[in-house]
């Protein structure tokens, strides 16, 4: 039965019809529960988010996270895209450089937090340099491969017409290169995205990871949850942002949902 | 991924003799290990970590077997929970991809909570499970499900249609279908999928570690994240601290190589 409504329904309320079941679900669970502190209802998760909203403390923190995210990945990027653009280029680069980088890229961002905890103590360094490195590597492969990618023939087609060095790479290898790299892109916020929770949850005094895990230690589950569906509506509305980038710059490239 | 696409053009100044010197990748590792040595010991303390100091703190904790039996409880924990992840997302990734109304209906639930991170999923688990290994097994399932069902959907999806018709025209019931023509050619994605989580739940492991390590007072959670942190917040030993990042490193390539090589055994006629 729900295979024809289903394939009949146009697809926001197909959404709307499958959230309105998990919410029941939760909302019954709730009841039965019977423990605030355990698993909250759903209404007593959306009182909890009217506060924040309210008293402005849910746009500081998240604005706080935001804000680090946007700096870690404007850094990342203006470190990796260069890098990543010449090691495509030049193989003696890539020859010498790749190496550190499969050495380094192993090493989760996180496992970073307890030496940079000493190297910058606990505040908006720790999160900025933790994300940043996270980001880098998803930024830097993904230019890598995306300057390898070039069809040869454009280039000999360039350079047979007498066209520069300098041009060839602004008006050929960059254009053919920008699909990947803006995929590369939206897994570096992804990833960086992801570090900063972490980062926030165990070294700094602000931001959405530090705030969900204060209000866990008061026992406030509503508003921990609260704050974890910002946590995801962020992370879904940058990623949204890309993608739009995406479509508005690189038309032509045809996107799946598995390159993620 | 044609490696070789533009082996002409290159940086000015940039000569290519093909196979120069194999070694050259080792320079710029070598230069910044010889570098942090030389740097360490011109302008920092007793605990600054060091190359030199770093070896000799492997050494203790690898003779004292620390270092192994952290690896292998947060090993544990990452299997249990990559176990249920795959359990969960593999037969659901194939549901959602050969059926259309099942992908509808589910889907929206998948996409809301895939942007979630797991750490942020950290504290609700904590206050449901506890700080032991219960709470850590459910962060590693949650972040190894969705790069599992994801790939394991598009995966279901790419089967060539003119098999299914194939399939129907002689017959087969919609379950063997799925078992004989679906999941063969699901297979490979499925194989991507894992390695993606692998290398997430990993990652998800050390975070989760350090984070109870951190907010839970110590708790007697052990593996390699809670030992960082110990190293980190009682014994202040920076050295020890890098010997964790190395092996953290190493492990993570360990099992992206197993599962590599796992599926190069289970599906031998894919390309490389």
């Amino acid at each position: 039965m729900t295979a024809k409504a289903g394939a009949r329904l146009p697809t926001p309320l197909v959404y709307l019809r499958t959230m309105a079941v998990f919410i029941v679900v939760w909302a019954l669970v709730a009841r039965w529960t019977g423990n605030v502190a355990l698993l909250p209802s759903p209404l007593a998760v959306i009182d909890a988010l009217v506060d924040l909203v309210r008293d402005m403390e849910l746009f500081v923190h998240a604005g706080i996270s935001f804000g680090r995210m946007l700096i870690s990945v404007t850094l990342a990027s203006a470190l990796a895209i260069p890098l990543g653009l010449l090691m495509g280029l030049s193989r003696t680069l890539d020859a010498v450089v790749d190496p550190t980088i499969e050495v380094l890229r192993p090493i989760s961002g996180i496992a970073w937090i307890p030496l940079a905890l000493f190297i910058f103590g606990i505040g908006n360094a720790l999160p900025v340099f933790i994300m940043t490195y996270t980001a880098f590597f998803p930024i830097v492969l993904g230019t890598v491969a995306g300057v390898r990618s070039v069809d040869r023939r454009l280039i000999d087609a360039a350079r047979t017409m007498g066209v520069s060095y300098r041009t060839i790479i602004t008006r050929v290898v960059v254009p053919a290169a920008l699909p990947s790299l803006l995929v590369a892109l939206r897994l570096g916020l992804a990833s960086s995205w992801t570090a900063v929770v972490a980062a926030e949850l165990i070294g700094a005094p602000s931001g959405l990871g530090y705030a969900v895990e204060w209000y866990r230690e008061l026992l406030m589950t509503p508003q921990v949850m609260s704050f974890i569906a910002v946590i995801g509506l962020l992370g879904y509305v940058s990623d949204r942002a890309v993608r739009a980038l995406a479509t508005r710059f690189t038309p032509w490239a045809v996107e799946t949902r598995a390159d993620a | 991924m044609s490696a070789t696409a533009i082996r002409d053009l290159r940086v000015p100044g940039d000569r290519t003799p093909g196979h120069a010197w194999p070694w050259r990748g080792l320079l710029l590792p070598l230069a910044l290990v010889v570098l942090w040595q030389v740097w360490g010991m011109v302008s920092g303390n007793v605990r600054t970590p060091l190359p030199t100091r770093v070896l000799a703190a492997a050494g203790a904790l690898i003779a004292s077997g620390d270092l192994f039996s952290g690896i292998t409880q947060s090993l544990g924990r990452v299997f249990a929970g990559f176990a249920v992840a795959s359990l969960i997302a593999i037969p659901l990734g194939l549901a959602m991809g050969a059926s259309r109304a099942v992908e509808r209906n589910v889907d929206p639930l998948v996409e809301s909570f895939r942007p979630i991170a797991a750490i942020a999923i950290l504290p609700l688990a904590i206050l449901w499970l506890g700080t032991g290994t219960a709470a850590a097994v459910m962060i590693v399932a949650y972040a190894a499900f969705f790069p599992i069902v994801i790939n394991t959907i598009a995966g279901a999806k790419r089967v060539d249609p003119t098999l299914l018709r194939a399939a129907a025209t002689m017959g087969l019931g919609k379950l063997k279908t799925l078992r004989t023509v679906v999941v063969p050619a699901a297979l490979p994605a499925i194989g991507v999928g894992l390695r993606i989580g692998m290398g997430v739940a990993w990652t998800a492991i050390v975070a989760a570690e350090l984070a109870v390590g951190a907010k839970a007072g110590g708790g007697a959670t052990g593996g390699i994240g809670q030992m960082m942190f110990v190293y980190y917040a009682y014994s202040i030993e920076l050295n020890r601290i890098v010997v964790c990042m190395i092996a953290v490193g190493l492990v993570a390539l360990a099992l992206d190589r197993l599962i590599r090589l796992g599926m190069r055994l289970l599906m031998p006629w894919l390309p490389r």
